[in-house]
C-alpha cells in the first residue's frame, strides 16, 4: 500500500537531514502509527509522501505508483488530513467536498452516498451548507476528513489528527479509521498520544532526529504495555538521562 | 494622557511603521526617497490647483471653486473616515487580542482615535494646503488669508472625523447587513468607481479646454448660475471657505464651533455607551457566515477548479475589487483619454499620438488588472497544500488561474476597442492592432507576475485569510507594468508624431511580441521544479 525506501530529505537552508534513510512498508488493512517528539521528522515524512515537499533521494510508492514519477495515480489513491485544519473557508462544507470529489473524479452516485454517510457519521448535517469560516475547530477537522475520504482512498494519511479535538470527536474519527481499514484500506497517522496509538494501531514506527529508531508490532504480546517505556527510552536525550539520574539520586536521598 | 493610551498609541505606530529604524541607513534612504516623492506630489498638486482656480476665476467663480473644494474634501474625509474608523476601531484583528488584556475599552478607543486623527491630519495638510496656497496666489490674497489656513484645515479634519465616528456604528451595521451580498457590493463598487473616474475625467476635460485658451471661460452662463446657486446652500461646507475669505464670519465660526461641539459630545457618548458593546458584537459578526443550500454537483476538473477560484474571489470584496471592479472602469477611461487627446490637438498632433496615448492608458489599466495575478500562489495561504496533494498536474492548476486573469483582461480590452470603434476615435485596423498588442502584453504581464509569485510567495494573510496589504510581488508587477506602458506609450507617441502611425504601430507591435515570447519562455522555464520547491 505504501512503500518508502531509503528516504532522505534536507530542507534548502538546513545543514542536516530532517529525514535520513527512512524505510517503511505498510500492508492493506492496517493502522500504522508514526511516533516521535516535536521536530523528529514526522510531518516532514508525511509531507514528502503526500507530494507537498520534494525529497533528496529514495522512493515513495503508493499502491505501486511512484509519487515522483507517477504523481497523479499515486495521489488518486491517497487521502490526506493536515495538522492545521486548513480548508477553503469561503466555501460551504458541501462546496468544499464537491470540489475535492471533482478533482479526485468521484462519480455522482458514489459522492452522494459517501457524502451522506460521512456527514451523518460526523454529525455535520446541520452545517454542510454553511460557509466553513463559521465552523469550530473540530468541525473544520471533520470536513477536512470528509474531503480526504470522499474518493475512498486506499491510503489515508493523517498528521496529528486528534490535536485540539474533544473526546466525542476523537471517538468518531477513531471509529472511521477502524472502519476504513476493515474495507482493506490502510491508515497512516502521526501522533504524540502514546495511549491512543497503543490502543488503535497494529504497528508503529518511532523516529528521532529524522532517523527511524524502531518499528514495533503491537500484536506481539507485551509490546502494547511497554510502548511508553520504549518510546521514552528511544527518544530521551542525554540531558534527559542526566536529569533522570539526578532525580533518582534526589529521590533516593529523600 | 494615561500610560496605557501612550503604550497603545505607540503600538499602533509600530504596527504601521514598524519597519523603519532611525539607526538604519537603509531606512533613512527609504524615508528620504518617500519625502522626495511626497514633495514632488505636493508640487504637482499645487500646479493642478492653480489651473483649477484660474479656470473658475475666469468665470468669476473663484469663491465657488473654494466651496466646491471644501465640499469634496468634507465628503471624502467623512466617507473614508467612516471606513477607516470602522476598520481600525471595530474590525481590526487586534481588538480581539486587546480585549483579553486588562486595558480599558475607552483607552483603546482614544489611542486608536488619536492615531487616526494624526494620520488624517498629515494627509489633509498634504493635499489641502497646496490648493489653499494656490487659491491665495490666484486671488492675490493678503497675509491674513495665509494665517487663517491652519484654522480651516483643523476644522476640516476634526469635524468630518468626529462625524465619521458617529456614523461608523450605523455604517457598520449596514455593512454587516450587506456583507454577504457580494454581487450587490461589486455592482455598487463598480458604479462608484465608474462615477469617480467619470467625474475626474469631466473636470480634466474642462481643464484641458481651459489650457487651450485661457482667455475665455469654459463654463456656460447657465452653468455659472447653477453653480453659484448651489454653493449658497452647501452648508456647512461653505463655512470652511467663509472663515478663510472672511465672509459671514459671525455665522461661519459659531456654526463650525457648534458642529464641532455637537460631534465631539456625540463621539464621547459613543465611547461611553456603545463602544465596548459594539466591539463585542462585532467580533461575533466577523466570524459569522452565510448559508447556501445546494445539491452535490459533479463538474469536470477544469470547471471545478475555475469555479472554486471564482468563489474565492467573488466572496471577498477586497479580491473582487482588485480583480473585477477596476477592469470595469477601463473602457470609460480609454474613451475619455482618447477624446481629450483628439480635442487637444485636432489640427496639431492629436491624431498622430492617439496610438501612443491609447496604448499608454490601456496598458496602465491592464497592469493594474493583471497585477492581481502576482498573488495567485500567495493567496492560497494555509490552503496551499491542496495544490500539491490533489491529483491534478501543477501546470493545469496554474493554467486555470491564468485563464481567470486572461478572461477579465480580454473582456476589458475588447470593451475598450468596442468603445473606440463605436465613438469613431480610430480606424478598425488600428483599433484591432492595439487590441492585439495590449492583449499580448497583458498575457506577458500575467505570466511574469505569476512566475514572480511562484518563485517567492508570501503566505502572510490576515483577517479572514486574505492578503490585505500589497506584497512586494504586487508592487514589482505594477512597477514593471507601468514601465512597459510608458515605453510602449511614449514610443507610440514619438514615432507616431515623427514618422507616422504605421511605423509606430510596427515598432510597438514588435515590443509587444518580444515581451510575449520572453514571458512564455520565462514562465515555462523550470516551472514545475520551482513550484514543487515552494515552502521547501
Amino acid at each position: 500500500m505504501l512503500e518508502i525506501e531509503h528516504l532522505y530529505k534536507k530542507y534548502r537552508n538546513s545543514e542536516r537531514f530532517s529525514v535520513e534513510d527512512l524505510n517503511l512498508v505498510l500492508q492493506p488493512g492496517e493502522i500504522f502509527g508514526f511516533l516521535g517528539q516535536n521536530g523528529a521528522g514526522k510531518s516532514t515524512t508525511i509531507k514528502c509522501l503526500t507530494g507537498i515537499y520534494p525529497f533528496n533521494s529514495g522512493t515513495i510508492k503508493i499502491c505501486g505508483h511512484d509519487i515522483q514519477k507517477d504523481p497523479i495515480n499515486a495521489k488518486l489513491n491517497m487521502g490526506y488530513v493536515p495538522d492545521n485544519h486548513s480548508v477553503y473557508e469561503k466555501l460551504t462544507g458541501r462546496e468544499y467536498v464537491n470540489f475535492l470529489a471533482d478533482v479526485y473524479r468521484v462519480n455522482k452516485r458514489d459522492r452522494n452516498e459517501r457524502f451522506d454517510k460521512y456527514v451523518h457519521q460526523f454529525k455535520l448535517a446541520h452545517a454542510v451548507d454553511s460557509q466553513i469560516k463559521s465552523y469550530s475547530h473540530g468541525m473544520k477537522q471533520k470536513i477536512s476528513i470528509i474531503g480526504a475520504l470522499i474518493h475512498n482512498p486506499k491510503l489515508w494519511v493523517l498528521d496529528e489528527p486528534m490535536m485540539g479535538l474533544d473526546h466525542q470527536s476523537m471517538i468518531e474519527i477513531l471509529k472511521r479509521m477502524h472502519d476504513h481499514c476493515l474495507d482493506g484500506n490502510t491508515v497512516f497517522f502521526s501522533s504524540h498520544n502514546l495511549d491512543l496509538v497503543s490502543k488503535v494501531c497494529d504497528r508503529v514506527t518511532i523516529i528521532k532526529d529524522g532517523v527511524q529508531q524502531a518499528t514495533i508490532d503491537l500484536h506481539v504480546k507485551g509490546n502494547k504495555e511497554t510502548l511508553e517505556n520504549t518510546f521514552v527510552k528511544i527518544t530521551a536525550t542525554e540531558q534527559d538521562m542526566i536529569n533522570a539520574t539526578t532525580d533518582d539520586i534526589f529521590g533516593m536521598g529523600r | 494622557m494615561s500610560n496605557q493610551i501612550g503604550t497603545l498609541l505607540r503600538l499602533e505606530f509600530k504596527n504601521k511603521y514598524g519597519t523603519y529604524n532611525v539607526k538604519n541607513t537603509k531606512s533613512w534612504l527609504k524615508s528620504a526617497m518617500y519625502l522626495v516623492l511626497i514633495a514632488g506630489a505636493i508640487t504637482g498638486i499645487y500646479f493642478v490647483a492653480e489651473i483649477f482656480f484660474e479656470m473658475f476665476d475666469r468665470a468669476g467663480m473663484v469663491y465657488e471653486a473654494l466651496v466646491i473644494l471644501f465640499t469634496a474634501v468634507f465628503i471624502f474625509l467623512t466617507f473614508t473616515g467612516v471606513s477607516s474608523t470602522s476598520k481600525a476601531l471595530y474590525f481590526k484583528g487586534d481588538n480581539e487580542i486587546l480585549m483579553r488584556f486588562p486595558v480599558k475599552s475607552q483607552d483603546v478607543f482614544v489611542s486608536k482615535t488619536l492615531f487616526l486623527i494624526i494620520s488624517q491630519l498629515i494627509l489633509t495638510v498634504s493635499i489641502l494646503s497646496p490648493f489653499l496656497v494656490a487659491y491665495g496666489r490666484v486671488t492675490e490674497a493678503n497675509i491674513g488669508y495665509y494665517w487663517r489656513i491652519p484654522a480651516a484645515i483643523i476644522f476640516s479634519v476634526f469635524i468630518p472625523f468626529l462625524l465619521s465616528n458617529l456614523l461608523a456604528i450605523p455604517g457598520m451595521q449596514f455593512t454587516n447587513r450587506i456583507r454577504n451580498k457580494f454581487a450587490l457590493i461589486i455592482v455598487i463598487l463598480s458604479i462608484v468607481m465608474i462615477g469617480f473616474f467619470g467625474a475626474y475625467m469631466a473636470v480634466f476635460d474642462k481643464m484641458v479646454t481651459f489650457l487651450k485658451n485661457t482667455e475665455f471661460s469654459v463654463f456656460s452662463p447657465e452653468v455659472v448660475d447653477i453653480l453659484k446657486d448651489v454653493c449658497l446652500y452647501l452648508i456647512p461646507t461653505k463655512y470652511f471657505a467663509d472663515i478663510l475669505v472672511m465672509n459671514n464670519i459671525y455665522l461661519a465660526y459659531p456654526a463650525l464651533i457648534g458642529l464641532f461641539g455637537f460631534s465631539l459630545i456625540g463621539t464621547i457618548l459613543v465611547i461611553v455607551k456603545l463602544y465596548q458593546k459594539t466591539l463585542l458584537g462585532n467580533i461575533e459578526v466577523e466570524g459569522s457566515a452565510f448559508k447556501k443550500v445546494t445539491k452535490n454537483r459533479e463538474r469536470p476538473v477544469y470547471i471545478s477548479l475555475i469555479h472554486k477560484e471564482f468563489l474565492e474571489i467573488f466572496r471577498s470584496v477586497n479580491y473582487s475589487f482588485q480583480y473585477f471592479v477596476l477592469a470595469s472602469a477601463m473602457p470609460l477611461m480609454v474613451y475619455f483619454c482618447n477624446s481629450i487627446t483628439l480635442q487637444l490637438g485636432k489640427n496639431e498632433i492629436g491624431e498622430q499620438i492617439t496610438l501612443g496615448i491609447t496604448l499608454l492608458v490601456m496598458l496602465i489599466f491592464s497592469t493594474i488588472i493583471t497585477s492581481f495575478s502576482a498573488t495567485s500562489v500567495s493567496r492560497e495561504g494555509n490552503n496551499f497544500y491542496h495544490t500539491k496533494i490533489i491529483p491534478v498536474p501543477v501546470e493545469k492548476q496554474l493554467f486555470v488561474k491564468f485563464s481567470m486573469y486572461f478572461l477579465v483582461s480580454f473582456i476589458a480590452n475588447l470593451l475598450c476597442v468596442a468603445v473606440i470603434l463605436f465613438t469613431k476615435q480610430m480606424s478598425v485596423s488600428m483599433a484591432f492592432s492595439i487590441f492585439g498588442m495590449v492583449q499580448a502584453i497583458a498575457v506577458a504581464m500575467t505570466l511574469f507576475s505569476m512566475k514572480t509569485d511562484i518563485k517567492r510567495p508570501y503566505f502572510n494573510l490576515s483577517g479572514e485569510g486574505e492578503i490585505v496589504n500589497n506584497n512586494i510581488n504586487t508592487s514589482s508587477s505594477i512597477g514593471f507594468g507601468l514601465a512597459v506602458a510608458l515605453v510602449e506609450g511614449i514610443t507610440g507617441m514619438i514615432l507616431g508624431y515623427m514618422v507616422g502611425a504605421d511605423l509606430a504601430l510596427y515598432v510597438c507591435a514588435g515590443i509587444a511580441a518580444f515581451l510575449f515570447i520572453v514571458a512564455i519562455l520565462t514562465y515555462t522555464h523550470k516551472l514545475k521544479k520551482q513550484y514543487n520547491n515552494i515552502g521547501n
